[in-house]
């Protein structure tokens, strides 16, 4: 059914603070079949910007979910600005799906025209900072409503970047408006890399910006001579020391709307709802020692 | 200090060209040299790419071996990157590069069979439209019937290949010996039509004359003048097959000054 004709069969539906999952495509017939008791998805903006049966498959499971859109196409750090047709196809999944969030990245993959595909980190520096805000505000203002920015994983420091991540991601937040998607694990795994302080990182973060976490599982890389290196391959579960980072994020922000990512050597629905379940636990514990000391 | 966009270029040649050496000097080492560093983003981005090109070419593949379409990936991503984060769209010259690297020649029906799968993939991936509903020419005038122009659905490619590239990929990606042993490579053209219908997917030959009629139907040519260009078809079951298989999503009045465009019907 094409868009304009058809009558929607639900209205923007808020996502909740509680767990959700990341939909791929291997899962679309079995959260149809089975409707798992879970409270929202999150779905790769990128994977539905044709039409046919992907769109189809999510037009039937936004019947019965909140869903968020997550996007890794879009280039928000690029100097030369978000690529427009990227932007528009966005809107139009957006007006489709009308989702409780919509996302992207604190990174770029464009310059020169083309597309490189992978979050690539930006340097922090005041003119980046300018760009990001620049491109934010125009995405803002081109969709009509706010987007969350997530902080990615990464491999490598340029020697001029002054401003450190936290700051220069709030600064974001507080310059137009959006919200701060809070990726822990990628916390952990930058943290690992480049020897900063995860904790710090988190406490830096302005609590009120912060409307998603994100979880995944990532592996460590033997590059050698006693060097190893943490690569965010989503291809595992959730660590204990990001389960622990978890932990300090929902006691500095509050309960929100966390997601378990799972996007290589995708396992069994099974399992991610089983991960969403333990992050479910662990946000109804902190429900409950916010409550005790509200008493 | 680069600017930005300088400093996004430098990033951007050492992924795609291997050319490390300025936006190495931009980077901090730390016991892991900044080449190394770079290379792990190459590593995901090029993995990306060629997962994007082995999804649509399938068949291809298969004919090919990983290892020679890995090669050819990387190859092609070189001399045509994509130009947006919509990785659907991109992959269309493949065939025309297979076609012109020495090393597949051999294969004089490769280009072919990647022709006909990137067909499949723009069926797939286009966006939806409306399907024409027949009743809704019932209102149009019968005097006005020669006026009458077609608006393909999006989905559709017509495809004419020297080689029997369906039955190439059929058998391929069937695994049967059997099937690949029957194809005959002399078997003259194929004419295809590629759509994607209330189904799904789908690939069907057509005769010459039948491929003509729905190219030119397709390019918008008045009911008219297909009526006077093929006299010995029959024009009306020729159109209620594309009208009932879903190949057409809308009309207009061609030849009228003020045209009527309708489309309509489910997508």
């Amino acid at each position: 059914m094409s868009s304009s004709s058809t009558p929607k069969a639900w209205a923007t539906a808020p996502i909740p603070a509680t767990a959700g999952i990341g939909l791929r495509f291997c899962h679309h017939q079995p959260v149809l079949d089975e409707r798992p008791s879970v409270g929202w998805l999150e779905v790769h903006t990128e994977n539905y910007m044709g039409g046919g049966r992907p769109l189809a498959y999510l037009d039937a499971i936004r019947r019965d979910y909140p869903v968020s859109l997550h996007g890794v196409g879009l280039s928000l750090g690029s100097a030369e600005g978000p690529d427009r047709v990227h932007l528009e196809r966005i809107k139009r999944l957006v007006e489709r799906i009308e989702p409780g969030l919509i996302s992207e990245h604190l990174s770029w993959s464009m310059t020169g025209g083309v597309y490189v595909a992978d979050l690539l980190p930006l340097p922090m520096t005041e003119e980046a900072l300018a760009v990001m805000c620049r491109n934010v505000a125009h995405v803002q203002e081109h969709l009509g409503r706010p987007i969350l920015v997530e902080n990615p994983s990464s491999y490598l420091r340029y020697r001029h970047s002054p401003i450190p991540e936290w700051e220069f991601l709030a600064a974001v937040a507080r310059h137009t408006g959006c919200s701060i998607l809070c990726d822990v694990n990628n916390i952990f795994v930058s943290a690992c890399n480049h020897g900063f302080d995860a904790h710090r990182y988190l406490r830096a973060l302005p609590p009120e910006s912060v409307s998603e976490i994100h979880l995944a599982g990532h592996t460590l890389k033997d590059l050698g001579d006693g060097r190893k290196i943490r690569i965010d391959d989503h291809g595992a579960r959730v660590c204990r020391d990001v389960w622990h980072l978890y932990d300090e994020a929902v006691a500095l922000f509050g309960p929100v709307p966390t997601l378990i990512e799972w996007d290589t050597d995708l396992p069994p629905l099974a399992v991610l709802l089983d991960e969403a379940a333990m992050a479910e636990r662990r946000l109804n514990a902190a429900r409950g020692a916010g409550n005790a000391d509200a008493r | 200090m680069p600017t930005l966009d300088e400093l996004q270029r430098a990033f951007g040649a050492s992924l795609r060209f291997g050319e490390d050496g300025t936006i190495a000097e931009a980077i901090i080492g730390g016991g892991i040299a900044p080449e190394e560093r770079l290379r792990i983003y190459r590593n995901t981005a090029q993995s990306v790419l060629a997962d994007s090109l082995r999804l649509a070419y399938r068949a291809v593949e298969r004919l090919v071996g990983r290892n020679f379409f890995d090669m050819a990936a990387a190859r092609f991503m070189r001399e045509c990157p994509p130009r947006t984060g919509y990785l659907n769209d991109y992959g269309d010259a493949f065939a025309d590069f297979l076609a012109a690297l020495p090393s597949a020649a051999e294969l004089v029906y490769l280009p072919d069979v990647a022709r006909f799968e990137w067909a499949l993939s723009i069926a797939a991936n286009a966006p939806d439209a409306p399907v024409l509903d027949i009743a809704m020419l019932a209102d149009v005038e019968k005097e006005q019937h020669e006026a009458l122009c077609f608006m393909p659905h999006p989905s559709l490619r017509l495809l004419r290949l020297g080689f029997p590239a369906d039955e190439i990929a059929g058998a391929v990606l069937s695994g049967s010996e059997r099937a690949m042993a029957a194809i005959d490579l002399s078997s003259g053209p194929a004419w295809l039509v590629v759509h994607r219908g209330p189904d799904g997917v789908e690939a069907r030959r057509l005769d010459p004359q039948a491929w003509r009629f729905a190219a030119r139907l397709h390019a918008g040519e008045t009911l008219g003048s297909l009526i006077d260009s093929f006299p010995d078809l029959d024009i009306a079951r020729a159109l209620a097959e594309q009208v009932g298989r879903g190949c057409l999503s809308g009309f207009w009045l061609g030849s009228t000054s003020e045209s009527l465009r309708c489309s309509g019907g489910a997508a």
